[in-house]
């Protein structure tokens, strides 16, 4: 009847994707703005980094931090991404950014150039699968 | 006409599929050491791993999810980890075994020692990652695995008592050494339901494009194909007891395996069996490596696929690409294959409550299956397979430590 | 004045009523779309408590859900629909209910 979400079971951990409807993660949390008088906004959505390792548990927080060398800024790899940027939601959820700007694809980036890509057929041409 | 051949096509990959190290090794053990008697542990095993693979691969074509997808989603990140370890531990042990496996196939036939072959093998096999398609590693090293068909011919040539085989087609219990037979019964099932197996099935779904229309091929490709799979890992049993058992054939040094199908087919015998090790043990390493990356990726919402060139998906290939050359460092230091292979066939049964009972979960949920969801008959196997799989649990390390190591 | 909380930091949390008795945990947020000016917006507008809590946060599916609830008929679970009007989320750590246990299940029963 209503045309709601249920924001758990709808979009935590739901894959997203960006406006070219390449894999941009998975949504780890949402940060939700509490306003006096006025119902919660869900204001942002959160991807990668510090949240997904806190969701998992402390022990993978220690773990992500010696793999980082020590200090590591808390917003690091986490990508935000204002929940007005969503384009369409369902099996997964499209939102209105390009994966090249968001920081939580740092590392998939940073492998492309710096490893991938020095490795000869790495940008050769596949089977034109349907994925 | 063209689902005829996908059909078709399906049954051939997964009979070729079917064979790998583990389930080579413990039927030779399993036939060497109590003749047919652990017939019912591959057949049993078989039907698991069939009943197995129709769901996740229904799971996929109906949700256009994979099982991994569903299992992140439904478990949320914190308890998606339990599985993620479950399977990535055994299946890398795995791993390493069937480079080991292949590794054994090439010393036995050239004589140089298989420490020696760890690497090239691991280089050869990330190249294919590299620079193949997912239909060309599926299809190509499933096609080329036919050739493990000869254990058909070898067991029929050994003239072993058929109805005897049938009888043991039921559980019995050992009359000797018991501790050792339930050990290997164990084994057997760890190598037939290794959970790679249907999270490669899953996967595969997605990447062939598989939707409703896909069903009936499914239906066809994990039960029929996996049963006649399995018909193959019965003969390698069946040999194994016709060649080793009564000549009290100890299966400890690698070059006697060969003996399974030397003596029923003399030098074109050894020859195949040598083949179908290697190239049976290499298709493994293949569909493993890709496993443990789908796995990640999937469960992290990365881009994957292995039919996108690998500039596009970095964290996918970078993973297969670990996975398979540290794969190969264990044996490449001389680590003992078979050892090995004992041990992860171990783990991999100990794990099974992880990925299958979660199942019993989404195959009856009506928003991801619709109308699909399992019949009353489907739960009921499910239910059978998940209490099997706890019991595994609990009795796969007390028995490796007491009967086999 | 507004503050931020992140949603797995509500998901689990335990909900007291104004007596300081336990009604249940967080197990998921409904929210729609409020339309203004400047755009739409995604707005929360019930919270589903549960004793259930910590299981069905495992059962993100919806026919463990069910399943739960059903199961819940033969197990004491109670399962409120909390308007976001209702709730007091000063300290987001610990929720609060404006009303009592008794008037919930009042109004559990008229739904």
């Amino acid at each position: 009847m209503t045309d709601g979400i249920d924001l758990r079971h709808d979009v935590l951990d739901a894959l997203l994707m960006d406006r070219n409807r390449e894999n941009i993660g998975r949504c780890d949390t949402l940060m939700l703005e509490l306003r006096d008088g006025k119902p919660p906004r869900v204001a942002t959505l959160l991807i990668g980094g510090q949240v997904r390792d806190e969701r998992i548990g402390k022990w993978m927080t220690h773990l992500s931090r010696l793999f980082h060398g020590g200090k590591r800024a808390a917003d690091e790899g986490v990508s935000r991404i204002p929940f007005a940027a969503m384009r369409s939601l369902g099996e997964t959820i499209r939102m209105d950014v390009v994966r090249d700007e968001l920081p939580s694809e740092h590392v998939e980036q940073w492998l492309a150039k710096h490893v991938i890509c020095r490795i000869p057929g790495a940008q050769g041409k596949k089977e034109q699968g349907k994925k | 006409m063209k689902k005829w051949a996908e059909v078709a096509l399906g049954v051939v990959t997964s009979i070729g599929g079917f064979l790998e190290v583990g389930s080579i090794a413990t039927s030779i053990q399993g036939g060497a050491q109590f003749g047919f008697q652990l017939a019912w542990a591959v057949a049993i095993g078989t039907v698991c791993l069939a009943i197995l693979m129709e769901m996740t691969g229904r799971l996929a074509a109906v949700s256009g999810r994979s099982y991994v997808d569903l299992l992140r989603e439904h478990m949320g990140v914190r308890f998606f980890i339990i599985p993620l370890v479950a399977v990535m531990i055994p299946s890398f042990l795995v791993l390493i075994s069937e480079i080991g496996g292949v590794a054994i196939g090439l010393q036995i036939a050239t004589g140089i020692a298989f420490q020696w072959w760890a690497i090239p093998i691991a280089l050869v096999g990330w190249f294919l990652l590299w620079r193949g398609s997912f239909k060309m590693v599926e299809q190509g090293t499933a096609v080329l695995g036919l050739v493990s068909v000869v254990f058909l011919v070898g067991a029929i040539k050994l003239h072993p008592q058929w109805n005897a085989v049938g009888e043991s087609l039921l559980p019995s219990a050992p009359s000797h050494d018991k501790v050792k037979y339930w050990y290997i019964a164990v084994s057997i099932l760890g190598a037939s339901i290794s959970p790679y197996l249907y999270l490669f099935y899953s996967a595969g779904a997605l990447e062939d494009g598989w939707s409703l229309t896909h069903l009936g091929v499914n239906r066809v490709t994990a039960g029929l194909g996996n049963v006649f799979g399995g018909g193959l890992s019965l003969m390698v049993l069946v040999c194994a007891a016709m060649v080793f058992l009564p000549r009290q054939i100890g299966v400890d040094a690698y070059e006697q395996i060969a003996l399974v199908l030397a003596t029923p087919l003399g030098r074109a015998g050894f020859a195949l069996f040598l083949i179908s090790l290697c190239i049976t043990c290499f298709g493994a390493t293949l569909e493993i490596a890709l496993s443990g990356a789908y796995l990640l990726a999937q469960g992290l919402g990365w881009p994957w696929s292995e039919n996108m060139k690998p500039a596009n998906d970095a964290r996918f290939a970078t993973t297969y690409s670990i996975l398979i050359l540290l794969a190969a460092v264990p044996i490449a230091v001389g680590m003992d294959p078979l050892k090995l292979t004992n041990i992860s066939m171990v783990l991999s049964a100990a794990s099974l409550p992880v990925t299958v009972t979660p199942l019993l979960v989404l195959m009856n949920d009506r928003q991801v299956m619709t109308t699909h969801a399992n019949g009353w008959l489907g739960n009921i196997a499910l239910v059978l397979i998940s209490l099997m799989s706890l019991v595994l649990f609990f009795v796969a390390a007390p028995l490796y430590v007491l009967g086999g190591g | 004045m507004s503050r931020d909380v992140a949603l797995h930091h509500l998901l689990g949390r335990t909900v007291r009523d104004p007596d300081g008795r336990k009604v249940g945990r967080i197990e998921e947020l409904r929210a729609e779309i409020e339309l203004h000016e400047q755009g739409n917006d995604y707005v929360v507008t019930e919270f589903h408590v549960g004793s259930f809590g910590a299981v069905e946060s495992l059962a993100g599916s919806r026919f463990a859900r069910d399943l739960l609830h059903r199961l819940g008929r033969l197990v004491p679970y109670d399962h409120h629909r909390i308007p976001w009007h209702r709730l007091d989320l000063t300290d987001p750590s610990h929720p609060k209910t404006l009303d009592t246990i008794e008037q919930l299940r009042a109004k559990q029963k008229r739904d």
